[in-house]
């Protein structure tokens, strides 16, 4: 077998947009879905039983349909719910984004749980609200607890940026199978797609592996 | 059973006549249980009273009544005349006023011991953080853990963890510190530290309410004792009494369970004594 | 907008057809994926540092990479690189074999060092043999450990197999995605195949949720 590198050579800035939309593409989804995660994670935990079914609601459906499903239908069929056209980079965004913040919710929600509930009789011993409490001692404590399971859905994030793919969003997957179909190199094409991605989620697991050992006593109440 | 339900006269410690915290009639129910059944006492500013009687007999759980961490079924809490349970009453304004230290020290383990002590004023009194820094440095110097500051609980033994916690309350310059079971999770190496910093705060007038099983600091710091059995007050007094001659046969069953037997207290010297000036505590090692 | 939802009745057969597509790539890949990912962690527990090395790397690539990458690659590196040729079904289930292999593997390795190493030297002490002790000591306690992840993986896989789509394989997504682009219900499908996920996935999910609760670590 021959390996031909001259079309990855050739077209380095057109990997490179595509690395870039994957990257701004994981970026925004995981900023979406900590915001979402937090919210959902405290409503579930400390806002009664109405905003826990609610939110509950939420996380089963997302949890049971595959993340393509969610995308093709925020991509096709949501704009037509809304009569407003998304862009793909757009519908990417929204749907990795409500996708992972159901995961991020149950973790989250778990952190708060695990924070024992002497945590919050000192904090509001202090005199503090109960959210103040929540946001200066209890989540601070729950995000350090659950780095580990928060550190693989960042992983995780990245490698599902790639199945933005089938809403045309020209990222990193997205631009090799243009660039494969173009020069016919399959092989050395998707390989170093592959390695690429490699190379973004192993040292990012690693690193919050290594920070996470550094936090954890932080975090053991 | 007999329960002597009229109050012995008690000797004022403070120059205010008006009780600082009082407790009248206070139920508090656990499902079937009855963790508090009519308890009524009194804490007069400057006393230091001492709730003892065995485990479960509802001594905890009366303190976080007292500022509201749990709710009474009925009866009322007073704190400087204000009911503590009433809908109206703003209870984070009450709390701050209330140090409160725990059995379990519960400090914030994400925080360093500096912050630990200096949250509550940035939180709560929006403190300047540099003003807060200071004055929590200053009472960590006080309880003798100055050099700790840049460390975090988990560096810690449980005495150094628990005096940092006593620090962190009086960091809100409380009326009332509230100390529940402060030496039960400790090491006994480390009981004296924190006994020592206590009665020190003691000494300076701070008002407070001890529950301890630590009977020769109730006997030696309390001014007052109240004895709790199945959430009632089955005996309250001045130490010497109560201690020497009890009344109620449940405490002298608790007193001599505990192998206390009236003995005077001058042999026996668990506390260390401090040196003046400061909190503190001289460690063997 | 005027919905008409009986584009999806009138698929109704071929909906049911592609549901069935996913149940059985879900199951026959988890059949193979559990021997599979057995296989793997015993090779890293390998005496030969190579096997360990090589293992450890072959199952770090396959987690840190995307399934549909793996998938693609399959599809069009191993015909035209090296001249393999697999039906789209055969590629469908090698890469998600490959992939979930590679996760269950972390999961026996995590559930095999979880029992104590006073377990293999009580084992050891009775004159067993390193196998014996694992086979008949180790896996049984760890099988007991293992269970609520694998059923998480279960889970996941059910909806990875949506991937396959991609290379044309009839699964509930292909079908779906082809329904839509026949009839131009773009709406009524697509909100019909992730209807038909969630009523599939959603006892699957609270049945692993009753198992995580079960079986949380019993010493």
């Amino acid at each position: 077998m021959d390996i031909d590198v001259s079309p990855l050579i050739l077209n380095w800035q057109f990997i490179l947009t595509g690395l870039g939309f994957t990257i701004s593409l994981s970026l925004l989804s995981i900023i979406l879905g900590a915001a979402i995660g937090i919210f959902g994670g405290v409503a579930r935990t400390y806002g009664g039983p109405l905003l826990d079914t609610i939110v509950g609601v939420y996380v089963d459906l997302v949890r049971s349909i595959p993340v393509l499903a969610i995308l093709v239908w925020t991509y096709f069929a949501f704009p037509l719910v809304i009569g407003e056209s998304l862009t793909p980079f757009t519908g990417g965004v929204l749907a990795l984004g409500v996708h992972l913040g159901a995961y991020i919710t149950e973790t989250i929600r778990a952190g708060l749980t695990s924070v024992r509930p002497g945590q919050m009789r000192a904090a509001l011993a202090l005199g503090m609200s109960r959210t103040q409490a929540i946001r200066t001692i209890i989540l601070p404590q729950a995000v350090i607890r659950m780095l580990p399971p928060l550190g693989s859905l960042i992983v995780i994030a990245v490698k599902d940026s790639a199945i933005a793919s089938v809403i045309a969003v020209p990222e990193l997957l997205r631009q090799s199978q243009v660039l494969a179909g173009k020069t016919f190199r399959p092989f050395e094409i998707y390989t170093s797609a592959m390695l690429i991605y490699f190379l973004i989620c192993y040292p990012t697991a690693r690193m919050i592996d290594r920070i996470y050992r550094n936090l954890a006593p932080l975090g053991a109440s | 059973m007999s329960i002597r339900t009229e109050t012995p006269t008690r000797p004022r410690i403070g120059s205010d006549a008006a009780p600082i915290l009082s407790f009248d009639n206070v139920c508090k129910r656990y499902g079937s249980l009855d963790a508090l059944a009519g308890v009524t006492f009194q804490v007069n500013r400057g006393e230091v009273v001492c709730l003892i009687g065995p485990s479960g007999s509802g001594k905890s759980t009366l303190l976080r009544c007292a500022n509201a961490l749990e709710s009474i079924d009925s009866g009322r809490v007073l704190m400087d005349g204000r009911d503590v349970h009433d809908r109206r009453t703003d209870a984070r304004n009450l709390r701050r006023r209330m140090g409160m230290v725990f059995q379990n020290f519960e400090l914030f383990p994400h925080l360093t011991v500096l912050r630990n002590v200096a949250v509550g004023p940035t939180t709560v009194l929006r403190m300047p953080a540099a003003g807060a820094a200071a004055r929590a440095m200053e009472l960590l110097r006080k309880v003798g853990l100055g050099d700790k500051a840049a460390q975090y609980p988990a560096a810690l033994s449980g005495g150094q963890q628990q005096r940092v916690a006593i620090a962190r309350a009086l960091a809100m310059q409380p009326d009332v510190m509230l100390f529940d079971e402060p030496t039960s999770a400790l090491d006994p190496e480390t009981i004296g530290e924190v006994l020592s910093v206590m009665k020190r705060l003691a000494d300076e007038g701070m008002t407070m309410v001890v529950v301890t099983h630590e009977m020769d600091f109730a006997k030696r710091v309390g001014n007052w004792i109240v004895v709790f059995d199945h959430g009632k007050v089955v005996e309250q007094g001045p130490p010497r009494q109560v201690f020497e001659e009890p009344t109620i046969q449940r405490t002298r069953d608790f007193l001599s369970h505990l192998g206390w037997h009236g003995e005077s207290l001058a042999a026996s010297d668990l506390l260390v004594p401090a040196p003046s000036g400061s909190y503190e505590h001289r460690t063997s090692d | 907008m005027t919905l008409d939802w009986s584009v999806v009745w009138d698929n109704r057969w071929r909906l049911i057809a592609g549901a069935e597509m996913t149940i059985l790539l879900t199951a026959i890949t988890m059949m193979l994926a559990l021997p599979g990912g057995l296989i793997l962690a015993l090779l890293r527990l390998s005496p030969l540092r190579a096997v360990r090395s090589a293992t450890t790397w072959f199952v770090e690539f396959f987690r840190a990479t995307p399934l549909i990458l793996q998938i693609y690659w399959m599809f069009y590196v191993l015909p035209a690189a090296f001249d393999i040729r697999l039906s789209e079904f055969a590629t469908a289930l090698l890469g998600l074999t490959l992939n979930v292999s590679s996760f269950n593997s972390e999961t026996f390795r995590a559930g095999i060092q979880s029992i104590r190493p006073g377990q293999w030297n009580a084992g050891l002490a009775l004159g067993m043999s390193k196998p014996q002790v694992m086979r008949k000591i180790i896996l049984p306690q760890a099988t007991v450990r293992v269970l609520p992840a694998l059923a998480s993986t279960w889970v996941s896989l059910f909806k990875d197999t949506s991937l396959v789509s991609i290379i044309a394989v009839a699964d509930l997504s292909y079908v779906a995605l082809k329904i839509r682009s026949e009839t131009y219900r773009v709406l009524e499908v697509l909100t019909a195949m992730a209807a038909l996920y969630c009523l599939m996935g959603y006892p699957q999910a609270k049945l692993v949720d009753w198992l995580h609760r079960r079986l949380k670590v019993t010493e």
